[in-house]
């Protein structure tokens, strides 16, 4: 046989570039936002000072588009896509890999819409200059609190659910054994993830910083 | 130069291995099989497949395996044939290694070998305990491949009607059905191949699948192919008993160390576990210290009936005997049995490693079928060619445990070449035969349709195939009595005056499962008969076929074969001598040394 | 008569691929040890329906009743098994029995999974050999392959991990675990590996293994117990490679 040229198909890059988009970058981004704006749990100032250090960076706009909204567009777009083509059947066969496969269906819609909306609401209508301030007006709306807190729970959980995934459909975790503990990871990320976004969300709106004494 | 064209019917083993031997002479083949090939029965075969390669230097050789065979099959076999194939034995495992089927290997990377019945050595190479399972996907994986180069066609679901031959009595194609559309259609070839199988249905239970029902062989008989040594069935010692098969429970079972035994106090009912090793009653092992439970399969399901019907001492009173493997490892019966003790698992809800399986004879192999020539599968009619289990050739008497897998690769593959070259060397291909002959045929077969279709009686085919099998079982299988024999003869043949009453209860002409089934029954009515008289007229004891009143073999009058001939609608028997031309028949014992 | 143990039976029946289904009911002796074959023998020698109406017998498919053929496989009581193995008594009646979803119906209970032979041909689900005459032993493979590889060849091809797989449906047409675990397979025989490349190619196609979302239905479902989610992902990574390493390196 002669060596033919090689050209991956296009529908298997595309679902690769999917799966590989939810952890890098956008994985990697929720990580860095739950982390940045975890400064509020410290005080006003830390977070004010570390919004305007990250509003603040050279091309701004580019790194923005590039590495945040076009793969979280692609990522929630192709996603429902792929969603349209899968029909859940957890009713049937109500295993666990298969709530997860359901639940990560709804997760990622619900997250998609939120992160829609929180990026309107904190990105454009700030003009890039969210301050704190704004943060606790948008809370005061406990709608919008109870908005936030479900897209920052499902986020979380997609965002878990996914690492679960990643490993296995990158074969980075094959034997059973492995796929299980990727599997607690993946619950163990979404609990943790969860737990700091609530905690964010109380301190927005309770005005509570607990680790003020850091610098007090 | 004219391109020949080749049909083979049934895609088990033989079929598959002669479809690539004549896909690979550059031959088209259109291939026939009821169910999609790679569902055949010889999927079924557990424990493994013969080949003296002496790898544990034994001293083995194909002489060796060649003199077991002769001996097994108590001399009845055509020996140059079973020379040749137990020679071609060693080859034909190395070509399903180079197909990447998944034997047992031994710490160096060779092929593992076992024993098994009816030997002294270790030559069964295996692939856990579903060796025919991983043949039969290594060929149909093969045969795909010449499938997606576009040198073989399948057919699956159809099934094999009728011959068509024409004036000269030539064959010249065959008339199938499509088993969805229910169409009956011809279709022309120079040469056909027939590998069908067994004939388990005719017995109503047995460990054979469903679609073993020896119609292609019945029916090929009624059009003038000649069926030979038809009242030679094996039965299997050890199947587990079941309302709708008898599954096998595979000699590798006692390869791997199994015992036999009952308790030797009759109708005793303490648990298996709990009765000391005093009181039980290793009566293989006791009454054949040579072999022990490895003597071969006609002689093990004789000495259960003994136990059983005789001495009374089924367990509990039952027909069963325990087959017992508890003394091994869990984890050596794991690697080497796991797929036969699962079935035992999952039919019966017992843990065949913690408790002893129970275990009866069940009917199994069907040494007898078309008659063959001794050189290249041929049959007496020109163009058609038969191998497999549905052959009668290799096994004699009494086939020999893992014989069956090596003789259906062997004929199978000097049935392509054989069928190639009579179809390349035909003056006059099919192509030239005269129409009408063809479409008298497919008339003839699509009026037997509609005449069971319109049919208006009062009988079932599933009532008349069930008492079918019950006469068969009890009367022509382990131990047969001439006026039985008769008797069985006689509901035979009331019960094919009664099949002329069936009704279909399904007139449908879309996937009409009760119509083929019913086309089956006819032709297996006709089958079991053969076997019956066959056996009425053997008036001896030899392998598998034991008449009581004739204990002994009788060399000077039935050291032949019996040729069974269609003559005007009759079954008329003949006999030929059988060619013993390489080792001379003596008795045979298995329970002092050879 | 009239106090024997009765068995309630259900079948979904149709009678051609274009025709509506509907349900009918029976009413059977129970025997022990039953099975759902059993059950449609029992129909098939009487077919009356419980309230007494005349039908025609169960069209399905079966032939080893050992669950190693993979012809049975039905969905009874909502869920993808082999009939052969499906005892009476461990199921809740009344029974339910319909034809696998995910294949296209020819009666009753039989389907056609023709797709699924066709995609061992896509992959190339075999070792190539150069013929069937003598050219001696095949390659030494270590224990250790054999007891890895052994299980995945005890595949028998019925369907069960694309019925239960939400993956596979009339909008998708995935090739399905068994297929993958399949290509596992021959990239791991010394003789397939050489060929490696073409089944991965095959698989980066439409309905390939991207499509796999990782519900993990098909290992649940699997009637020989093969680990299809480990082939699943050891095929992935081979698959990433060809295709990254493919491109990059040629």
């Amino acid at each position: 046989m002669s060596a033919k040229v090689f050209r991956p198909d296009r529908s298997y890059l595309l679902r690769k570039l999917h799966s590989l988009s939810g952890i890098v970058p956008v994985g990697a981004f929720l990580a860095e936002h739950f982390w940045s704006n975890s400064t509020v749990l410290v005080s006003i100032s830390k977070y004010n000072e570390t919004s305007r250090e990250l509003q603040t960076i050279p091309f701004r706009i580019f790194a923005e588009a590039l590495m945040i909204w076009l793969p979280i567009l692609y990522h929630g777009c192709y996603g429902i896509h792929i969603w349209m083509r899968g029909k859940s059947n957890v009713s049937d066969y109500p295993w666990v890999g298969n709530w997860l496969y359901t639940l990560q269906r709804a997760t990622g819609l619900v997250a998609f819409v939120y992160i829609g909306w929180h990026v309107y609401a904190e990105r454009f209508l700030t003009h890039g200059k969210s301050t704190y301030g704004d943060m606790e007006r948008t809370l005061q709306n406990p709608y919008a609190l109870a908005f936030m807190a479900v897209g920052i729970v499902a986020s979380s959980f997609h965002f878990g659910i996914g690492i679960w995934n990643f490993l296995c459909k990158w074969g980075l975790t094959a034997t059973v054994q492995a796929q299980r503990a990727a599997g607690r990871l993946g619950v163990l990320v979404g609990l943790a993830f969860s737990l700091v976004g609530i905690l964010i969300l109380v301190s927005f709106r309770l005005n509570w910083h607990p680790f003020e004494f850091y610098i007090k | 130069m004219r391109q020949p064209k080749i049909i083979i019917v049934g895609g088990g083993l033989a079929g598959l291995m002669a479809t690539i031997r004549v896909a690979e002479a550059g031959v088209p083949v259109d291939l026939f099989s009821i169910v999609p090939v790679k569902r055949s029965h010889s999927v079924c075969a557990q424990g493994g497949i013969n080949a003296a390669k002496n790898t544990k230097g034994e001293g083995d050789s194909t002489w060796k395996h060649f003199d077991d065979s002769i001996y097994g099959g108590d001399f009845l076999a055509n020996q140059t044939l079973v020379k040749r194939m137990c020679e071609a034995a060693p080859g034909i495992i190395d070509l399903l290694d180079r197909m990447g089927v998944m034997f047992n290997r031994t710490p160096e990377g060779l092929l593992d070998y076992r024993r098994f019945g009816g030997t002294l050595y270790n030559r069964t190479a295996f692939a856990g305990a579903t060796t025919g399972q991983q043949l039969l996907y290594a060929l149909d994986e093969q045969v795909r491949r010449h499938e997606a180069d576009g040198k073989v066609r399948k057919y699956e679901g159809w099934t094999f009607l009728s011959a068509v031959l024409d004036d000269a009595g030539v064959c010249r194609g065959i008339c199938g059905m499509d088993l969805k559309s229910m169409e009956v259609k011809v279709f022309p070839a120079d040469a056909v191949i027939f590998c069908t199988g067994g004939v388990g249905a005719v017995f109503g239970r047995s460990t054979n699948s469903v679609v073993c029902t020896g119609s292609a062989q019945a029916a090929l008989f009624q059009q003038g192919v000649d069926y030979a040594n038809g009242e030679f069935i094996q039965v299997h010692p050890t199947a587990i008993p079941g309302e709708d098969k008898l599954r096998l429970m595979s000699e590798s079972a006692r390869g791997e160390g199994g015992r036999v035994w009952v308790p030797r106090k009759p109708g005793d009912t303490r648990p298996a576990k709990s009765i000391p090793d005093a009181e039980r009653f290793y009566f293989l092992e006791e009454w054949y210290p040579k072999y022990g439970n490895l003597v071969p399969r006609d002689i093990a399901t004789r000495a259960i009936h003994r136990v059983v019907f005789q001495e009374k001492l089924g367990l509990a009173g039952q027909q069963a005997v325990y087959l017992d493997l508890t003394h091994i490892p869990r984890e050596t019966l794991d690697r080497k049995l796991e797929g036969i003790l699962e079935i035992y698992e999952k039919f019966l809800g017992v843990d065949p490693r913690e408790e002893p399986m129970k275990v009866f004879p069940a009917m199994h192999y069907t040494m007898g079928g078309i008659w063959v020539n001794n050189e290249d599968q041929a049959t007496n009619v020109p163009g058609i060619y038969a191998a497999g289990e549905c052959d009668y050739q290799y096994h004699g008497a009494n086939r020999l445990g893992a014989n069956s897998l090596v003789s259906c690769i062997f004929g199978g593959g000097i049935a392509g070449p054989a069928a190639v070259k009579y179809a390349k060397n035909l003056e006059k291909g099919s192509e030239s035969a005269d129409p009408a002959i063809f479409e008298r045929e497919r008339k003839r077969q699509a009026a037997m349709n509609d005449a069971l279709i319109k049919q208006d009686g009062s009988e079932n085919p599933v009532t008349i195939w069930k008492e079918m099998g019950d006469v068969m079982s009890e009367h022509v299988t382990v131990t047969r009595y001439n006026k039985n024999l008769e008797l069985a003869d006689g509901k035979l043949q009331a019960l094919a005056a009664r099949f002329k009453k069936i009704n279909l209860s399904d007139r449908t002409q879309w996937s009409n499962q009760t119509l083929n089934f019913t086309r089956e029954l006819g032709n297996m009515l006709v089958l079991a008969r053969v076997m019956t008289l066959g056996a009425l007229a053997r008036n001896e004891s030899r392998g598998a076929h034991y008449k009581p009143d004739y204990p002994d073999r009788d060399d000077a009058n039935f050291l032949k074969t019996t040729r069974a001939k269609w003559v005007n609608g009759e079954i008329k028997l003949t006999y030929e001598a059988v060619d013993t031309s390489h080792i001379p028949p003596r008795p045979r014992r298995y329970d002092v040394a050879q | 008569m009239a106090d024997k143990k009765k068995v309630i039976v259900r079948v979904k029946r149709q009678a051609g691929p274009k025709q509506e289904a509907r349900w009918e009911e029976f009413a059977l002796d129970w025997r022990p040890s039953m099975n759902v074959i059993i059950a449609l023998r029992d129909i098939a020698e009487n077919p009356l329906t419980r309230d007494g109406q005349k039908t025609t017998p169960v069209s399905y498919d079966s032939n080893c009743l050992e669950e190693i053929c993979g012809s049975c496989a039905m969905v009874i009581n909502g869920k993808a098994r082999m009939a052969c193995s499906a005892l009476i008594d461990d199921l809740e009646q009344p029974i339910r029995i319909e034809p696998l979803s995910k294949f296209p119906v020819v009666r009753d209970l039989a389907v056609d999974r023709q797709f699924m032979f066709e995609s061992l041909k896509r992959v190339h689900a075999w070792v190539p050999i150069d013929g069937t005459y003598d050219l001696g032993e095949g390659p030494r493979v270590s224990p250790e392959t054999q007891e890895k590889g052994y299980p995945l060849s005890n595949c028998i091809t019925c369907g069960s991990c694309l019925e239960v797989c939400p993956q596979v449906n009339e909008k998708n047409p995935f090739i399905g675990a068994a297929i993958i675990s399949q290509v596992r397979l021959f990239n791991m025989h010394p003789t397939g590996a050489m060929h490696a490349r073409e089944r991965l190619e095959a698989l980066m196609g439409p309905g390939g293994i991207a499509d796999c979302a990782n519900a993990q239905n098909c290992v649940q479902a699997c009637p020989k117990g093969i680990p299809l989610t480990e082939s699943i992902a050891e095929v992935n990574r081979q698959v990433w490679k060809q295709a990254l390493f493919g491109w990059l390196l040629g």
